[in-house]
């Protein structure tokens, strides 16, 4: 395989475009639902889309994938809604009621799909795709479809831009400024939610909500600001396409939707562990640096304290009266010297002036002038 | 026996054996992690199914199982480095461990006959065709033998640590100061969690195990605040269901773990409107209720502010309030009803009563004692609203 294949290769550049763009559009809406702490919903929801489709699917006999969709939508949008009034209504928690919906709508729709199956209507082969996903089932249209939803929902993110993010970060301002809180709220719901059933026949219902979430989480560990978080996680989410395609392209029996949701858990991975601010490994660096210095300063404090009970600051001690507890090891005490706060003559130490005002200095900094 | 019975004693036994755990794992609010675990099994699954070839081996079982607990690890790291929310956790751990579990499949299609759509839905009616022998003899099928080894170790688990499990549910800050590790109950609570899906997940599928374990204990936890009468109630939910969806799945020849969960939601979806005091319906008209008394006291506050005879009057009343109609003349009708206020000549004034119950609650009001208005409701009110 070379890349020219990309621009000739039908069904690959085909599948390249729509996961790509399915990555775009899912970490640009994912990035709210992480925000919200509405991880799970996404999992959820695509599990409640199953009926829709299979109800689409008896109530018009034909297998058009833009009303199946529809149908998913509908399912999708009652089960966020039911989600919603469990949770609202009852002393029920929201994760019960997100099991609750997961479960009891994906059920049903297997009622359905097996009901479907003894049908004699040769039509229904293939609505099973929806469950696993199939990547290769994707034609041009498909992905004219998804680059058309990501397009109104870029729009409607924009223009609503704002109000989103008020709404996300602090609601009962939104509320008190005057905002339709339920609308705006109902809004980004539903993008959510036509994100996740455009995904569908890609990734299918199981692995739909890491699709949502692993760009995103990856994007929240660069950066503070949503504008960047949402760019971010779009990029994320795009390469996690493109690069799924390609390697499970290059091998055989490589199914696309599990290896672009292995891909996405790597941009995870990575950033969790590499993230300048927020990443474990510099987190780690950061907490040995500051123990350093604080066991550097505890020795330089503990010869202050012999010190300045003295006339003569500059006058040696003997090293060995100096132990582990004041955080010494030679290591401090050449690094000490390099600071220029001590000075070593043999076998004894003497501080510096410099040495003795720092020292001074050293927890009295942070206290307020009195 | 003939297999119709045996399907569903499978069913029902299995139905018991994810009930126990659910109601914990609901209590807990740890539900999704049943969900989790469901999915994350497929890697174990499809690793110990190549060395033991056979779904129903104790190997299996236990190696599947051992990646639901290390699913529960994973998640519990992430959580803990403190970059992501736990459902965030959750929701990250899963799919990754079953993408591979999926691409293990794919890639040793040859050796692996395994479907991923079984592991997923089950197939409830080929679990009879496995039989257990002893002996070369018949003593029923494998599947129904495992889970009830398994309900037996719930149920013998559940007796014998029920105090601790109980305490640590509802006072995790108590149980651990009186000595029992929360950390152990904890995992202990996952590994039977995890168990128990693995074993049922060859005869109902993952997603059903997920719905057997959590709509049963959220139903009954709609009925009852007791655990006890919360365990007996859901284990009684779950196994009507199973057989009921049996019965279902044969009038529409569809699939029985489908069926079954669907009569679970319809079970749900009726405790959830009707329950007596924690339905929708309930609450609903509680919530009416208390709009209406609210309504009824700011309009008697209002009634013992104002003195003049202009100021009392219904349409002036109507006006200043700024109710609709509708709304005005149901609190009115209330208030009446009630004794509180008389109306002569269109225009209201407040009788002794109304008087008292009025000067009552704004003493309550001022001092801050807002929840004690609802007992006085008790002592004043003939009707409720």
């Amino acid at each position: 395989m070379d890349i020219t294949q990309y621009f000739t290769d039908y069904t690959l550049r085909t599948i390249t475009l729509g996961t790509a763009v399915l990555g775009a559009i899912c970490g640009m809406l994912g990035s709210f639902a992480v925000l919200r702490k509405e991880s799970l919903l996404g999992d959820a929801i695509s599990h409640a889309a199953l009926p829709g489709i299979a109800i689409a699917f008896l109530i018009t006999g034909a297998k058009d994938t833009n009303v199946l969709l529809l149908g998913a939508l509908v399912s999708g949008l009652i089960g966020t809604w039911w989600i919603r009034g469990i949770v609202s209504k009852t002393h029920l928690k929201t994760d019960t009621a997100l099991g609750l919906i997961l479960s009891l709508f994906f059920g049903f729709g297997m009622l359905l799909l097996t009901y479907i199956q003894k049908q004699p209507n040769a039509n229904q082969a293939g609505l099973d795709k929806y469950l696993f996903g199939q990547a290769a089932t994707l034609v041009e249209s498909d992905v004219i479809l998804m680059s058309i939803v990501t397009g109104v929902s870029l729009l409607v993110l924009l223009l609503f831009w704002k109000e989103f993010k008020l709404l996300l970060f602090d609601k009962d301002y939104a509320m008190t400024l005057g905002f339709n809180t339920k609308f705006i709220d109902g809004l980004i719901s539903f993008f959510i939610v036509l994100a996740i059933v455009i995904g569908l026949q890609t990734v299918g219902v199981v692995l739909m909500s890491a699709m949502l979430l692993a760009p995103a989480a990856a994007a929240r560990q660069w950066t503070n600001s949503l504008s960047v978080m949402v760019l971010l996680a779009a990029i994320f989410g795009m390469f996690s396409g493109v690069f799924g395609t390609a390697i499970s392209a290059s091998q055989t029996n490589l199914s696309t939707g599990p290896v672009i949701v292995l891909v996405a858990s790597v941009f995870v991975a990575v950033s969790f562990i590499f993230s300048p601010g927020r990443g474990i490994l510099f987190k780690q660096i950061r907490l040995i640096r500051n123990r350093r210095e604080l066991e550097l300063q505890k020795t330089l404090y503990f010869m202050y304290s012999i010190v300045k009970n003295h006339d003569d600051i500059s006058r040696p001690h003997a090293i060995r009266i100096l132990n582990n507890f004041q955080g010494f090891t030679k290591n401090t005490l050449s690094q000490l010297e390099q600071k220029n706060w001590i000075t070593i003559q043999g076998a004894n130490w003497s501080l510096t002036d410099d040495g003795f005002k720092k020292a001074s200095n050293l927890y009295t900094t942070n206290l307020p002038e009195s | 026996m003939n297999p119709s019975i045996e399907i569903q004693m499978i069913a029902a036994v299995t139905a018991a054996a994810c009930a126990i755990p659910g109601v914990f794992l609901v209590l807990r609010k740890m539900a999704l992690i049943s969900d989790a675990i469901s999915h994350s099994i497929l890697p174990g699954i499809v690793i110990g199914f190549m060395i033991t070839q056979d779904l129903a081996s104790p190997l299996l079982i236990l190696l599947a199982a051992f990646s639901g607990i290390i699913t529960v690890i994973l998640v519990e790291m992430i959580q803990k480095t403190g970059l992501v929310k736990e459902d965030t956790a959750i929701g990250l751990v899963f799919p990754a461990l079953f993408s591979i579990g999926v691409i293990l499949i794919a890639q040793n299609a040859n050796d692996v006959h395994l479907d991923v759509d079984a592991v997923l839905l089950g197939e409830l009616a080929f679990a009879p065709f496995d039989r257990f022998y002893i002996n070369d003899t018949d003593i029923g099928p494998k599947a129904l033998w495992t889970i009830s080894v398994i309900l037996l170790i719930t149920i013998s688990l559940m007796l014998a640590f029920y105090k601790e499990l109980k305490l640590s549910t509802f006072d995790v800050g108590l149980s651990s100061a009186l000595g029992f590790s929360p950390v152990i109950l904890h995992y202990g609570l996952m590994s039977v969690a995890s168990v128990t899906t693995v074993a049922a997940f060859d005869a109902v599928g993952a997603i059903l195990v997920v719905a057997l374990m959590i709509t049963p204990a959220a139903a009954a936890y709609l009925l009852t605040t007791d655990l006890k009468k919360m365990l007996v109630l859901s284990i009684l939910f779950g196994v009507s269901s199973a057989i009921g969806g049996y019965w279902l799945a044969r009038l529409l020849d569809a699939s029985i773990s489908g069926s079954i969960t669907t009569v679970l939601g319809l079970l749900f979806l009726g405790i959830y409107f009707f329950a007596p005091s924690k339905g929708l319906i309930a609450v609903l008209l509680r919530q009416n209720r208390q709009r209406k008394e609210v309504s009824l006291l700011t309009f008697l506050l209002h009634l013992n502010n104002h003195d003049s005879t202009e100021e009392r009057g219904v349409a002036h009343l109507q006006e200043h309030i700024n109710w609709r109609r509708v709304r005005a003349k149901s609190v009115l009708d209330l208030a009446v009803q009630n004794n509180m206020i008389t109306i002569e000549n269109q225009v209201v004034s407040l009788t002794r009563k109304g008087l008292e119950f009025t000067e009552k609650a704004l003493e309550y009001i001022i001092t801050n004692k807002d929840e004690k208005i609802e007992d006085m409701k008790d002592d004043f009110f003939l009707f409720r609203g």
